[in-house]
Order: C-alpha cells, then structure tokens, then sequence
C-alpha cells in the first residue's frame, strides 16, 4: 500500500509535480498521463533523485522520503528506466545478484532466488551469458528481474515495453500481471501503451501538468472524459 | 627489450564490443566463465578453469620472469633504471585507470598524490630505522587517508567539478611542496634542512641495494599492486564499479551505496600511488620539489587515456609510454618535445575515435587482421572443399 | 607586516592580474556555455600567440602589427580547434570534451619547446608598448598596461554580459547554451553560434596571452598553466555567471598579489587561486542535494 500525500516538485519555476495525492492498496496500478506530466519525475521521487519541495510518501507504514535513495532498494523499492540500465559487461546472472546482494539478504539462497527470478521473467539466455550480448528483449527481461528477486515491496516500471514489437509486449504483459502474486509487491507501471495498461493493471491514475485528475478503475478511467481531453488537449479559444 | 614487469589480467576476445575481461592468475580466485557457451557454472564461487585461462597465467608468468630474470641481463644499467621507472608509473596508471576506466572519476591530480607518497616515504626513511616494505605499506596508507578524507566531500561533485577541484588540489600540493621540501636528512616535522651540505641519499632495501636489484624489487611490489587491484575489480567492488559507470541512478536503484564504492576506489588508487611514490623514493636517491610540475598530472591522465584505462595491460603501455619512451628519445638525441606532441596528439585522437585506448584499440585490431588474413587464405586456397 | 606604502604596488599588480583572470574566466565560461567545452588550451593557446608576437617584435615588425597577429593567430586556432574536434565529441560528457583540451594544450606546448627552445638559460620577456607610459596616482606608479589589464577585465565582462542579453547573437548563445537540440529545432545556426564561441574565446585568449607574457613571464610551461588561476575563477562563478568571474578573478589576483610582501606568507601565494576555488566548491558541495538522473530516465 502506498499513499502519496500533497506531493510538490519545483524545478527553478516549473512546477513537475503539483499537490499530487494518490492511494494504491496492491496489485498492478497504472500512471499515465501526457508526455511531461510528471509520471518521470513522480518515479525520481520515489527512487529518491529529486527532493519534493512539499508532501510525503508512505509505503508499508514507512516513510520513504526520510530514506537515502540507495538505502531504499534494500527496504524493497525496485525500478526500471526509461533507458536501458543493464550493465554490459556484467553477465546475467551477475546483474540480478547485484540487488540482491546489496539488498543484503541472505547469501545461501542467492544463487536459487536468482535463478528463480530469472526464470519467472522467462529468460531463456544462459545467465553467464554477458548481457552486452543480448538483444533488446532480453535485455528487458534481465531488467524485471532485477525487480523481482529478493524482497520487493514496490516495484516501478518506466515503459518497460517501450520499442517492444507486440508479441514481445505480450509475454511482459503476462510476467508484469504475475509479479504481486509472486512476491508480495505492489507495482506501479508508467507506459503509452494503453493496450498494456487496461490489460495489465488493475486501478489507474492519470497526472497532467503535474496535478493528479483522475484515479479508479482502469476501463472507467479510460474512459473519462477529462482524461481524454487531456492527451487531446483541449484549447480554450478566447 | 623487455615489454615490461610484473602485472597482468588481459583482454578476453568478448562477444565482440565490450573488452577487458581480466582472467585470474592463478585457480585460487573466482573466475568468471566467459560468454562463449561456457557451462553454467556459479559465477560468486570458484569453478573449473578454462584452457584459456591457463593458457593467459603462462603468458604472464613468461612475461613476470622475463622482466626479472632477463632484463637485467640484457640492458644496459641506464635502461633498467628507465625500467624501474616504467614499473613505478605502471603503478600510477594502475591507480588512475581504476577511477578513469573502472568508475569514470577522472583526476587530474595524480601526480600530486605520488609526490605525497614519495614525500611520506623519504620522511620515513630517514626518521625511522622501518624496514622498507614497511615504510612502503606505510606510505600507501597514509597517502590513501589523506585521499579518502579528501575525496569524501569531493566524490560528492559532479565528473567535471571533480576533476577541477583535483587539479586545484594539485595545484596546492605542488605549492606547498616547492616550499616546504623535500626530506633530506633533516630535523623537525618537515625533515628538511636547507643548509645541509652533504645530503644523505635515501635509503634502500637491505637486499636490493644496487639498481639491478632494485629494479627487480620495483617490479615485484608492482606485480602484489596488479593482483590487489585484480583482486577488487572481479569481486564486489568491480562490479559495483561497473554498475556505476553504466548509470549512477541505476546503481542506486540497485542498491549500491554509490558514494560508498567511490570512495573506496579512491582509497584503493591513492594507497597504490602510495606506495609507488615509496617506491620513487628509493630509487631517486635525492628528491627535488621541482620533479613534481603540475604538468605531470595531466601528461600521466593523458598517457593513460591512450594506453587504455580499462584493461590492466594498458597500465603497463602507459608505465612503458611515460618512461621508457623518453629514455629512448633521450639516447636518441631526439627531443622529448615530440613525445608531449606525440600525447597530445594520441588524446586527441584516442577521445574521438577509440575510448578505450591502445590496449583495447589493438588487439581488437589484431584480432580484425587475424580474421581478414584467414579470409584471405581460404579464399586463396580453392582446393578446399570448402565445407570448413 | 608591510606597511601600506609597501603594499601599494602589489594591489596594482594585483587588479592588473585579477583583471586578465577575469576576461579569461570569462573567454572559458561563455564558451562553456554555448559548447560544454571547458577549454583547458585557453592559456597554451594564448602563449603561443604572444611567442609568435615575441618573434616578430624580435625580427623588427612593427609591435602593435605584432600584437593583432597574436590574437589573430589564438582566434583562428580555437576556431579551428572547434571546428574540427566540436562535433565529433559534440554528444560527448563535459568531461571528455575537456580532456580533449588538454590534448591540444599538450600538443601546443611540445610544439613551443620545439620552436622556443629554454635551454641556453635566455629569458624572453615580452614588454608591450603600454608599459613604457606611465603616472602616478597618490605616490603609486602605474603603467598603461596594467590599467587595460583591469580595464580589459571589467569591460570584456559587461560587454559580453549585455552582448548576451540584448544581441540577437547572444540570445541566440544563451539559448545553445540551454538546450542544443531544440534551439535547433527552432531554426537557430547552431554551428554558427558555436563558431561565433569559439572565436570569441579565441580572442580572449590572445589577449590574455600578450598581457599574462608581459604581466608574469613570457614562459611556455608557466602561461599555459596559469590557465588554472583563470579556472579557480570561473569555477568559483559555478562555470555560469561571468559577474561572479569577475569579482573572483580581481579578487585572487589581488590577493595572491598581496600576499607576496607578507614574509611568512610569500611562498604560499602561489596557491590563492586553489583555496579559493576550493573553498568555493565546499560550498557548492553542501548546498547540493539533487543527483543528476542519467538523461531519459
């Protein structure tokens, strides 16, 4: 469960994100809203990149802003980004053990919860592979399941299917749906892709202009009608 | 001409872009399987080792030995002591390649920090009776204090910021030093006495007095630096390292305490520059303030840019570049201007083209004729049923 | 401790060299700006300029031919620089594009010792015509060249200041400078601006050349490297306001100047600038409390 209460960011005299409250209770919850809405900036929030200027984020009766960024992950906040952050060099494997092993868990059961992960995401690849050798997909892949191994309470998802062609959407769609059964987490998913979103989640809020105008049912919030003027855009003419 | 001393790790052919995969020395450490199909094997624990990898601990301990054993023999007493000097500097890339290649910090201050370490190593010499090992450990722990507690605030700074506040850091060193001296025998803290008349050289090893001996020395303590950095760049800290440089945010996401393992690569550079300037000490008999310009410390950046700051090996290229280079040049007759040209020129060229440096650039390049001569042979040979 | 008499001289030495670390700082920011390249061949580039002007003065041009020659030669050399190596490293991080730099300082300065010998112990000094005049102000003595020093210092500063603001060139700069891409998009020559940057600091690096040459020493090793001091001040600026560059070049150069009289304290007035930029930078330091998000994420 993750409440968000009068959340403002300024950047010099932009407002990104303005009074924005919001409840998810579990499952899969959607955020959307227009390009420059401040789903990105709501995301470093969380991640602890940007300092709001005003309000506070409660998950799990923590409060998360009084947290150092890194220190996060091991209470269980996970998140992929909008570019791919899977580190080259490094083997499959290696990458989803990295969370793990700096979420200091247990070092014995590392190796099976790694290999779980990875086959939860459905990853084919050999895990020694290096990831720097890998195509697109499964380099997506590798990201989610850096999400989902050890302990996550709250999982963010930044357009994980982002230049994905369909059938691959498909499969990250099914693995997305799975993942707060498989572990317990609440996860929160930023896309375009509306066709993922009222698949895949159950309750959606919508940000414009950094203001939260929407936030309910997936299909009802579709279907609203200031949700839709404002990826149209409505222009008042004077 | 030896191609240089101690010191290892090399370049794994990888799935072709990304390079400086380091192979273990010996089966002692975890090694990683290469991506080439090799068996599942759990990568946080010793495997089985791989012909290949034995194969690369041959060509080190060939390259180790001929470096100690040969070398002497072969050149001349003024190239061993351009050697001694290569294996010192390779020590100080070492050190730099870790931040530049490993973490992406750069520093434009290394020279400064050597200058620390020699200047902490002469005070101990002559104050102190300490055996030279110990003056040398002694010096790398101290420089690497002084490191850390500086590079506390500092790490904090974004790249460009960090390295400007390096050079100005320099800058100061170079200041205070060319005031205050180096020890040459004297009393009081600072160990300098202006009007001493018969200075005393700075001491050596008891068991590598002459130059040949101590050139030997020189090379072992760089190759026990090499394997502590190869020791951290495949575990933890290497990979943290790695994750850093792909994106801050990300290692952060992923839970890394990224001001944690900056540090540490910082403490881990300074404590080998440490030691090498221990290591300058000795070899200098005499130490003057004006052997540590501030140019030095963007020359030692820039020779490592062109050497490759990622792979262990192109810390050799760059000791051999900055050292051995000039002694040549200097037998030569041909002015060592052309060797700064010659730098100027490898960054420029090294920036816009191979940010890997030499040691990647190279055998990649090799490794690219290898494959265009077998091409050639096979076309070259229609006989050949062709079904290879 | 000097008295004020003897102090006199080195506030004047001081302004004078304060003011040149200022057009500098200045010359390096506003290219900063416009090309995220911090141009670390700002003092090589000029020293060269003021060698060349050396040879020609030595072989009987005329001085003043001489000293256009000089910041002719530095403009055309960063804008050659600039174009040649900006783009290919145009999406490069700040970082790289400065070690770039370095590469064409270090090239300048071999190829200075090449042409300019210093061995044979002889000592170039370069004396420009506007130190023979003279006057005197309250018993201290000043010449001309000093005054430019300063003068050169304040004006290139408000010029460039207003240039920026109400030019369409320069609002064309501050606009690069914000953001490349969409400046582009709005059909803004970015190229052009660039070059326009590039010249400029080009110019200024002349200038600085001839005036560090006269004020200091006409040595390769020690002009290239007194970029540095002009760095503590744009650094001290946070590489964006060229007021603060202003006020922090005169600043350290008067204290560094005034430094030198105090006995105990002459020998560490090498490093004003390095404190200062230090200091500086602690405080940036514990102000910041934002990370940089990696672009896109």
């Amino acid at each position: 469960m993750i409440e968000v209460s009068n959340l403002t960011v300024r950047f010099g005299g932009v407002v990104s994100l303005d009074g924005v409250d919001l409840r998810f209770e579990q499952g899969v919850c959607g955020l959307i809203g227009p390009n420059g809405a401040g789903k990105t900036t709501f995301f470093n929030v969380l991640s602890g990149f940007v300092t709001p200027s005003a309000g506070g984020v409660h998950a799990f009766g923590e409060d998360l802003l009084a947290m150092a960024s890194f220190r996060r992950a091991r209470w269980g906040l996970r998140r992929t980004f909008q570019t791919e952050q899977a580190i080259e060099e490094l083997s499959v494997f290696e990458n989803v053990a990295m969370v793990h092993e700096h979420s200091k868990l247990p070092s014995a059961s590392r190796r099976r919860e790694v290999l779980e992960s990875i086959s939860f995401v459905g990853l084919a690849a050999d895990p020694s592979a290096k990831v720097g050798s890998l195509g697109a997909r499964d380099r997506r892949l590798v990201e989610v399941a850096r999400t989902v191994v050890g302990k996550p309470r709250l999982v963010l998802l930044d357009e994980p299917a982002a230049g994905l062609p369909d059938d691959e959407t498909e499969h990250l769609s099914s693995v997305i749906r799975q993942i707060p059964e498989h572990t317990g987490a609440l996860v929160i998913l930023v896309d375009h892709d509306m066709g993922l979103v009222s698949h895949v989640c159950g309750v959606t809020a919508v940000l414009d202009f950094g203001k939260q105008i929407a936030l309910g049912p997936t299909a009802e919030v579709l279907r609203d009608k200031r949700v839709i003027d404002a990826y149209l855009g409505t222009e008042e003419v004077a | 001409m030896g191609i240089g001393e101690g010191g290892h790790g090399g370049q794994a052919p990888g799935a072709g872009q990304v390079a400086g995969v380091e192979e273990a020395r010996d089966a002692g450490q975890a090694l990683r399987p290469s991506s080439e199909g090799a068996a599942r094997g759990p990568v946080f624990a010793i495997s089985r080792v791989r012909p290949e990898t034995w194969v690369r601990v041959a060509a080190v301990t060939a390259v180790l030995a001929f470096a100690l054993f040969a070398v002497p023999v072969i050149l001349s007493l003024y190239y061993v002591d351009a050697m001694t000097q290569v294996a010192i500097y390779s020590i100080v890339a070492l050190g730099l390649g870790v931040l530049v290649g490993r973490v992406g910090l750069y520093s434009l201050g290394q020279a400064a920090v050597l200058a620390l370490g020699a200047w902490t190593a002469a005070r101990l010499l002559f104050a102190t009776s300490l055996p030279f090992p110990v003056v040398l450990l002694a010096a790398g722990a101290i420089t690497m204090v002084l490191g850390t507690v500086i590079g506390l605030p500092a790490l904090r700074l974004s790249g460009l910021y960090l390295a400007l506040i390096t050079l100005m850091l320099a800058g100061a060193i170079t200041v205070v030093l060319s005031t205050v001296n180096f020890p040459n025998g004297g009393h009081g803290f600072l160990g300098y006495n202006g009007n001493l008349i018969h200075i005393p050289p700075i001491r050596r090893p008891s068991l590598a007095g002459s130059d040949a001996a101590y050139y030997r020395y020189a090379v072992v303590v760089a190759a026990l630096m090499f394997l502590l950095v190869l020791w951290h760049v495949r575990t933890r800290p290497g990979r943290a390292w790695a994750a850093i440089r792909q994106s801050e945010p990300a290692a952060l996401a992923a839970g890394i305490n990224t001001t944690r393992y900056k540090l540490w690569a910082w403490a881990l550079a300074s404590f080998v520059t440490g030691v090498a300037g221990g290591l300058l000490a000795g070899s200098a008999h005499f130490l003057y303030s004006i052997d540590f310009p501030i140019q030095n410390s963007i020359t030692l950046l820039a020779v490592v840019l062109v050497a490759g700051a990622f792979s262990l090996w192109g810390a050799i290229v760059a000791g051999l570049l900055l050292q051995l280079l000039p002694a040549l040049f200097q037998n030569w007759g041909v002015s060592s201007d052309w060797i700064t040209i010659l730098f100027g020129v490898g960054v420029l060229q090294v920036l816009t083209t191979a940010p890997r440096g030499l040691a990647d650039q190279v055998p990649k390049d090799l490794r690219r004729l290898g494959r265009l001569l077998s091409g050639a042979t096979r076309r070259a040979a229609p006989s050949r049923t062709g079904t290879t | 401790m000097p008295s004020w008499q003897d102090f006199q001289p080195f506030l004047v030495v001081g302004l004078a060299l304060g003011g040149v670390y200022a057009l500098s700082g200045v010359g390096m920011i506003v290219l900063y700006r416009a090309t995220g390249v911090l141009n670390l061949a700002f003092g090589a580039i000029g020293a060269m300029g003021a060698l060349i002007a050396w040879q020609l003065i030595n072989g009987g041009i005329n001085e003043w031919l001489a000293y256009v020659v000089c910041v002719a030669f530095s403009a055309v050399l960063t804008l050659v620089y600039g174009v040649v190596f900006g783009p290919p490293l145009a999406a490069r991080d700040p970082l790289v594009k400065a070690a770039a730099t370095l590469g064409l300082a270090l090239i300048l300065l071999g190829a200075m010792d090449l042409l300019w010998t210093s061995n044979g112990g002889a000592v170039r000094s370069l004396t420009l015509a506007t130190d023979s005049s003279t006057f005197t102000v309250s018993q201290i003595q000043i010449n001309w060249t000093q005054v430019i020093a300063l003068a050169l210092g304040v004006v290139i500063t408000v010029v460039t200041g207003a240039w920026l603001r109400y030019t369409k060139l320069g609002t064309a700069m501050r606009a690069v400078a914000n953001d490349r891409q969409i400046t582009a998009t709005l059909g803004v020559p970015v190229r052009r601006v660039e070059a326009a940057a590039w010249l400029g600091c080009g110019v200024l690096s002349g200038l600085a050349g001839l005036l560090l040459a006269d004020l200091v020493a006409l040595d390769a090793t020690t002009l290239t490297w007194l970029v540095i001091s002009s760095l503590a001040a744009a650094v001290i600026a946070r590489l964006r306001s060229i007021a603060v560059t202003l006020v922090a070049g005169i600043v350290i150069g008067v204290v560094e100047s005034m430094l030198v009289p105090i006995n105990s304290l002459t020998n560490y007035a090498d490093m004003t600038p390095f404190v200062l930029a230090g200091v500086a930078l602690l405080v940036v330091m514990f102000r910041r409390r934002e990370i940089t998000v990696s672009r896109g994420a």
